[in-house]
């Protein structure tokens, strides 16, 4: 026990080393301007966040984000999730569904984007999006987690008289839990980079939005500011989502 | 009922337990291939034959890759015999099964980790979509000793504890069979030898036909009524044994000098498979 925390201690403080040689060094090239003047030192970065005139700014893209956000991995995350318990449960779907999605997942949204903005418009895209690339990896997690239940738990439940949607529903939903947790921590980078991607296409507003027009203008603050907070609100989702999979691993495993 | 023997079984002719017993389950002339991986087939089991009367316990010793498992697979519906027919009370085995009326019990426990012991328990009932009787898991929970233990975990209990949670479960329905596959083959040598007096305790209480499988000799004499020896591959009955031992048994039966005789002889047929076959 003793052991596992003190290399748990070990592993913290090399990461904060890490992290503290990182933005020592950010600040060194921007400070001396070795990389030119779209380097800015992370303090010009940090004291641009932390004027509360630009607050407002900030809130609304992040707002507009979150919000497309959080649509469009929701609707990824039940479809993914469905879609893949539906082919679990018709089996002679199974092939044709594990094709459409890694053919949905092969297309680059890059490409899909102008597409989406014609179909769709400016407003959805970005949901839209999100929801392919949440889609594809929730499908994936909640597939290989309803294939790899434990095969005496599916012997046991086959002796007891158990039909195939009670086994589902008593013993491959709950077992796959914890992959589809998993699963869910791996989408939300992906679906933020479905969100951003969207909105750089002409979304009305956004993190996207701001980093392409502070791109365009050149206003280097800004745009180093909005890379930061996309990373941050990444970072947030991966870590909370991250606890969650541990709750719903400690829950069902 | 049409009594069907097996070439081997004419060998050492069967004498039943009570005489005028009912067969419970029939298994006659069963042949079990399976296709492996490489396309090639492997006899698990060739002409295959053995009954147990109603309310016996019968014990299927043998070492591991002899069948005896795949003996218990087929009566427990999860495989299928090639050749050979399966029954149980005169039906097929999933036929109880889809009626919830066989209890079972593995090695491994096969318990449910996201539930506690209770819901492990209940288990049974809500698969077979009956309303759970709360007097009767508790009964036995009681009866396994893990009052007190109800709302623990799975893998908050230790290795025989998890067992005694997978007898109760496998009782909770009063099944019509139990079979039980190598249940305390991943426990230590003390707390099988005490899950094993458990067990002979309980059974002697309820006296459900039971089919064990396993390869501990003491194991297969303390707790059936008769001793099936088989050897492998192909699967077949190399000695049969009644035990005369009274029930319920007390655990000094195991001390006795006719216990010791009777496991050498069941070792002894154990390590030279064609021995009793003259």
């Amino acid at each position: 026990m003793r052991k596992i925390r003190s290399e748990r201690a070990v592993s913290i403080l090399l990461g904060i080393t890490g992290i503290g040689l990182f933005l020592a060094l950010w600040e060194t090239i921007g400070q001396f301007r070795l990389l030119g003047l779209s380097w800015p030192p992370i303090t010009d970065v940090l004291a641009f966040l932390q004027d509360p005139s630009r607050w407002p700014l900030f809130s609304r893209a992040l707002g507009a984000t979150l919000e497309a956000l959080v649509l469009g991995y929701i609707i990824g995350l039940f479809a993914g999730v469905l879609t893949a318990m539906a082919a679990y449960l018709l089996p002679p779907f199974k092939p044709g569904l594990d094709r459409t999605s890694a053919f949905i997942h092969a297309v680059p949204s890059i490409a899909l984007a102008p597409l989406l903005i014609i179909f769709l418009g400016r407003n959805s895209t970005p949901s839209a999006l999100a929801a392919l690339s949440t889609f594809f990896v929730l499908y994936v997690a909640t597939s290989s987690g309803l294939a790899s239940t434990e095969r005496q738990w599916d012997d046991l439940l086959r002796v007891l008289g158990a039909s195939r949607l009670v086994r589902f529903r008593r013993l491959n939903f709950p077992a796959a839990l914890p992959t589809i947790a998993s699963g869910m921590r791996l989408a939300a980078p992906a679906s933020l980079i479905g969100v951003i991607v969207g909105e750089w296409f002409g979304a009305p507003r956004g993190i996207g939005v701001l980093i392409i027009n502070a791109m365009q203008n050149f206003q280097i603050p800004l745009l180093w500011s909005a890379v930061l907070l996309t990373v941050l609100v990444s970072l947030m989702l991966f870590g909370a989502l991250g606890f969650f999979h541990t709750l719903m691993a400690e829950r069902f495993r | 009922m049409k009594k069907m023997r097996g070439r081997l079984s004419t060998v050492h002719p069967v004498p039943s337990v009570g005489p005028q017993a009912p067969t419970a389950i029939s298994v006659s002339e069963v042949t079990k291939k399976f296709r492996l991986d490489d396309g090639r087939e492997l006899t698990a089991l060739e002409g295959m034959s053995l009954e147990l009367t109603t309310g016996s316990f019968v014990a299927l010793l043998g070492p591991s890759g002899c069948g005896k498992s795949t003996i218990l697979r087929l009566v427990a519906s999860l495989e299928v015999p090639s050749k050979g027919v399966v029954a149980i009370n005169g039906q097929p085995p999933a036929e109880l099964a889809a009626s919830h009326r066989l209890g079972v019990a593995f090695q491994d426990h096969a318990l449910l980790p996201w539930l506690d012991v209770r819901a492990n328990v209940e288990l049974p009932f809500r698969v077979a979509g009956q309303a759970v009787d709360r007097r009767r898991v508790q009964d036995l929970i009681d009866l396994v000793g893990l009052a007190g233990f109800e709302s623990a975990r799975p893998k908050q209990l230790s290795g025989g504890m998890r067992q005694r949670v997978a007898i109760a479960r496998a009782l909770v329905l009063q099944p019509e069979v139990l079979l039980l596959d190598e249940p305390f083959g991943a426990l230590d040598a003390v707390t099988r030898r005490q899950m094993n007096i458990e067990l002979q305790r309980i059974w002697s209480e309820r006296r459900i036909t039971t089919l064990l499988v396993t390869h501990a000799v003491d194991e297969a004499l303390f707790l059936a009524d008769r001793v099936i020896v088989m050897s492998g591959r192909p699967g077949r009955v190399v000695r049969t044994l009644d035990v005369p031992f009274a029930r319920p048994r007390q655990p000094d039966v195991m001390r006795s000098s006719e216990f010791h005789r009777l496991s050498d002889e069941l070792t002894d047929a154990l390590d030279s498979p064609s021995g009793s076959l003259g």
